[in-house]
């Protein structure tokens, strides 16, 4: 059986009751570009026997018919599923470059399950990249620690998606976590307005997180974050005393669970909670993420993002036309 | 099973400690890995339910640890039988008496008695008791085996019974003497006596434990340490005590007779207050020693405590029964009474047999005259004959000494062997060879030759006989010195052909200068040079004249011409210097007459002080006994004397019986654990649980595999 065929066997049959992909056996897949395939196709396929009810199609692909729309677009595909018509967007609605900021500090080197935060994340990415570039959108990679290690423009030729695996794949050795310097960075380097998604765990100091972001949302891009955390690190499910020790730092602390848990998450908590409140308040898309939550409901958001983004959009043209009319 | 130091099972309650820090330990071996620390912050151990101790083989064995070390340091046995049950644990208790002079003050003797019957009455049953009375000597009153021989309830009684039969006599303390000999008898019934093992040894020292009591003897005396001293001192009433010692005149020669006419009738007293004395003013009477009175002169004399001054006293008029001096104004009159016997005018007499010329000073005889002159009481009396028919056997006979220098003829030969043999010395001088003859004569052997001897410039005496009792006087370093003494001339004779013959003196060539030949009783004493200045500088030496009189003293002529004597002293009897014995008496103080056996030579019944008389056909001669100074020095020592002596002081009965009894069951206690050493076993068992720990403890605490975020 080829690979394609063993993923194809993976997304039918490992899928859950929902349909969805079951993350642990997707991570046996050795090839990330693979696993991206794996997912988007299944996505595709998902949407059909999505559970969930009243899902929006409406992402940046299709749109709802509305008199006036050339019938020749309309995806009949999807009529059938839904009974509803379509119209399949076309390219020039799009066209968009992507930057993909990935966090490889060390930090994202923990997993308690089966593979890491940053396999997870990297699957994460090559997913986005996935679907993008079969979108016909350019795709861009960053990664950093506490400052840029890698950067890769946004491309959408062939050969290049393999290229943006490949990065994806290398093993996080940075340091430790500064959003800061990298994103300032970022800024100065990507001067087209385009969409940034940040891929971090975001485990550092939020004292100048809002500033840091600003960095990004001031050059007019799209920003959307995918928060991602070890169920671990949400939960802090530990029961003995042990003496953890910092990824990073490689500090020790004589922790007893049961005595910090509650501390533990109302800390997580309020870091949470400042966290999305500093990205609405930058009209940032925030979403957090468990390592151990389907990689479609990651791509369903990040299309749910897109099409809202839209539709404001469209709003504020149609609005500014009818004043200009 | 039983446990010698019971306290240290207290160190048992430290196994809570690792019960505790096992419930508290830190669970470290668990390390986890986690992304970031920023939301947690570090735990106080607490503790764990009981049901939640880890390394419960860990724990069990630091338990025991801790169990063992407290074992072995309370050191368990197993108890026997203790013998010391069956024995009678009784004290060994030397009661030693002082019953010197010192004791007969006022109260005392009472006090000690009263003592005394403490110390009995306060005995045990078991008890071994000796009884030792002591002044000069120690004499057993009671030994340990007559008290054991006692019934239980007589012993006291008779005991203090013999103990009220004693007073104190007149003689010195010797302390040390005393208490070696309780020592002695306390370690000979010890040896005697093994099936009665007491558990205490003590002396009870009844004294007034005065400075004058002799400790010389325990010098050299191992003190047992298991014996303790308990004193009991017996107080006097009245501190001040002055006491009086004759001290031996001046040297007067008739020159100074004529400067100082008094000195013949003064007597020199030494007046001593003693250290603690309150009174320093006395008065001193001097009268016959049978008058109760005093006289109407008295002298006052000024004495501050501890010192002593010497005085002159007048003797007063003569008495032929003897005198005493009264001394008044101390507390204390036992020594208060010095005696004096009279001491009559000894006439020497001296024959010299030589045909010189008494004022040639270029002779022997001119020396011998202005060496023998009057001397306090001693009154030489010169006689120079010839050796020819002038010279009679009643001057030989009569002669104290005799000093030859010429040869003699054979009829006065006989004579003179028969005096030296029947005890008297002869001094011969060798004025020539000739003399040879003579020596040969006198006696008996006549292979005796002597030769005029070759003198290079002059001679010295290079060796001396400093042990002869004729040369004894001169063994003093800076009386020793002959090497001023010029000898030009002097006969050489060889003395080995005289059987017993004994060099006194040689000259540095090894020549004979002077030497005795026994014969009898007494003995010839040859001088091979004169002391005339043609010969040598004998006769002009300071040595010259001592020499004479000492070889009178060494012909006995001073023998028992001693008039003062203390108590205790033996008396050496004056020889008659007769053939035949004659009867002696000695009346002592007291008036008591004792006889005196034919040829006795000494008399040893001086107890009490007074004058005594040897009283004989042809006279009496009066000495007069009196305390021994020391006696009078009646402060009390102090203990730490005895303590430095290395006797170990109680100063009273302190440790009861049943103190006794526990010491002796510890000591057997103690004695029953050292053969068991079971501590021995225990540290080996602590060490072997030790190592086990220790690998067990390693063997847990090996290095645990980093998680991320995985729990072991």
């Amino acid at each position: 059986m080829t690979k394609k065929g063993a993923a194809s066997n993976l997304a039918k049959n490992n899928g859950n009751a929902d349909g969805m992909i079951d993350p642990v056996s997707l991570m046996k897949i050795k090839s990330m570009e693979l696993r991206a395939k794996v997912v988007v196709e299944g996505f595709w396929k998902g949407i059909h026997r999505s559970p969930y009810h009243g899902f929006s199609v409406e992402f940046s692909e299709y749109r709802q018919y509305s008199p006036g729309d050339n019938p020749r677009y309309i995806d009949w595909r999807v009529y059938a599923r839904s009974d509803r018509f379509y119209i399949k967007k076309f390219e020039d609605e799009t066209n968009l470059r992507c930057h993909l900021l990935m966090d490889h500090s060390r930090s994202m080197g923990y997993g308690s399950g089966a593979y890491t935060k940053s396999q997870y994340a990297g699957t994460l990415a090559a997913t986005l990249a996935y679907f993008l570039f079969t979108q016909g959108d350019a795709v861009g990679l960053a990664t950093f620690d506490d400052q840029i290690r890698q950067y890769m423009l946004p491309r959408n030729r062939p050969g290049y998606l393999r290229r943006l695996m490949l990065t994806l794949e290398a093993h996080p050795g940075g340091g430790a976590t500064d959003l800061g310097p990298p994103l300032k960075r970022i800024a100065e380097i990507i001067t087209r307005r385009g969409l940034i998604v940040l891929i971090s765990d975001l485990l550092t100091s939020l004292e100048r997180l809002e500033s840091d972001l600003n960095y990004l949302r001031a050059s007019g891009h799209d920003v959307v974050i995918f928060n991602v955390l070890d169920p671990a690190e949400l939960n802090f499910n530990f029961r003995t005393p042990a003496l953890f020790q910092d990824i990073e730092s490689g500090r020790n602390m004589y922790v007893e669970p049961s005595v910090v848990q509650k501390v533990y998450e109302r800390k997580l908590d309020k870091h949470l909670s400042v966290v999305k409140t500093t990205c609405r308040n930058l009209g940032i898309d925030y979403h957090l993420f468990a390592t151990d939550r389907p990689f479609d409901l990651a791509l369903l958001e990040f299309l749910q993002d897109r099409m809202h983004r839209r539709k404001k959009i469209r709003h504020v043209k149609a609005s500014t036309a009818r004043r200009t009319v | 099973m039983s446990f010698l130091y019971p306290l240290f099972l207290a160190g048992i309650a430290a196994i809570s400690l690792p019960i505790i820090l096992h419930m508290i330990r830190r669970n470290t071996r668990k390390r986890v890995t986690f992304s970031s620390l920023m939301f947690l912050r570090t735990t106080v151990p607490r503790f764990r339910s009981r049901s939640r101790l880890e390394n419960l083989p860990l724990l069990i064995l630091r338990c025991l640890i801790l169990c063992l070390l407290a074992f072995a340091f309370s050191r368990p046995f197993f108890l026997r039988a203790v013998e010391g049950d069956q024995i009678p644990f009784g004290k060994r208790v030397v009661l030693l008496i002082d019953t010197s002079a010192s004791m007969q003050r006022i109260g005392m003797w009472t006090q000690a008695v009263n003592e005394a019957r403490t110390v009995l009455e306060n005995a045990e049953p078991t008890d071994r008791v000796c009884v030792i009375s002591f002044d000069k000597n120690a004499i057993m009153l009671i030994g340990f085996e007559s008290w054991s021989e006692l019934s239980p309830g007589r012993r006291v009684p008779v005991t203090i019974e013999e103990i009220s039969g004693l007073s104190p006599a007149w003689a010195s303390t010797n302390l040390g003497n005393a208490l070696v000999a309780a020592a002695e008898t306390i370690e000979d019934d010890e040896i005697n006596d093994r099936q009665q093992i007491s558990g205490q040894s003590q002396v009870v020292l009844i004294s007034d434990l005065q400075q004058g009591g002799n400790l010389d003897a325990l010098h050299t005396y191992e003190w047992p340490k298991q014996i303790e001293l308990v004193v009991k001192p017996i107080k006097a009433k009245g501190n001040t005590n002055a006491s009086m010692q004759l001290m031996a005149k001046l040297l007067v020669t008739s020159n100074d007779y004529q400067a100082r006419p008094d000195n013949e009738n003064q007597l020199r007293i030494r007046i001593t207050n003693s250290a603690d004395a309150i009174v320093e003013q006395f008065k001193l009477n001097i009268v016959n020693v049978d008058s109760a009175g005093t006289s109407d002169k008295s002298i006052d004399v000024y004495v501050p405590p501890g010192h002593s001054i010497v005085t002159n006293v007048p003797s007063g008029p003569k008495s032929i029964t003897g005198q005493k001096i009264v001394l008044t104004g101390d507390d204390h009159n036992f020594d208060n009474t010095l005696y004096l016997a009279p001491n009559p005018d000894q006439q020497v007499n001296i024959l010299y047999i030589g045909s010189d010329d008494d004022k040639d000073p270029k002779q022997m005889l001119y020396y011998i005259q202005r060496a023998f002159q009057p001397i306090g009481t001693l009154k030489p009396h010169l006689v120079s004959r010839r050796a020819d028919n002038t010279l009679t056997d009643t001057d030989i006979i009569s002669a104290h000494l005799i000093i030859m220098t010429e040869p003699l003829p054979q009829e006065h030969i006989k004579a003179i062997r028969r005096e030296i043999e029947s005890g008297k010395s002869v001094f011969f001088v060798m004025k020539s060879a000739d003399a040879a003859s003579t020596i040969a004569a006198i006696t008996g052997f006549d292979n005796i030759k002597a030769e005029e001897a070759k003198v290079d410039e002059y001679a010295m005496l290079g060796s001396i006989e400093f042990e002869h009792p004729l040369l004894s006087l001169f063994a003093e370093p800076h009386f020793g010195d002959f090497t001023k003494i010029h000898f030009w001339k002097y006969r050489q004779i060889d003395i080995e052909n005289l059987p017993g013959a004994r060099s006194l003196a040689r000259f540095d060539n090894n020549d004979q200068a002077l030497f005795e030949v026994p014969l009898g009783k007494g003995s010839l004493l040859v001088l091979t040079s004169g002391w005339q200045p043609t010969d040598s500088q004998l006769a002009l030496s300071s040595k010259f004249v001592p020499l004479l009189y000492s070889i009178l003293e060494y012909n006995g002529v001073f023998d028992g011409r001693q008039s003062q004597y203390f108590v205790s002293d033996n008396i050496r009897i004056p020889q008659q210097g007769t053939s035949v014995p004659t009867k002696l008496q000695i009346r002592k103080p007291d008036n008591s007459l004792i006889d005196l056996e034919p040829g006795q030579q000494l008399f040893t019944e001086t107890q009490l002080p007074g004058i005594y008389s040897i009283e004989s056909p042809s006279g009496n001669h009066l000495f007069a006994v009196n305390l021994p100074a020391q006696e009078s020095r009646t402060a009390p020592m102090s203990l730490d004397d005895l303590e430095q002596l290395g006797i170990p002081i109680q100063s009273s009965f302190g440790v009861t019986l049943e103190q006794t009894r526990q010491s002796k069951l510890h000591s057997s206690v103690i004695e029953m654990e050292s053969q068991q050493k079971l501590w021995r076993w225990l540290l080996t068992a602590l060490l072997v649980v030790l190592i086990a720990e220790t690998w067990l403890a390693g063997w847990l605490t090996r290095p645990a595999i980093l998680t991320q975020g995985e729990e072991k």
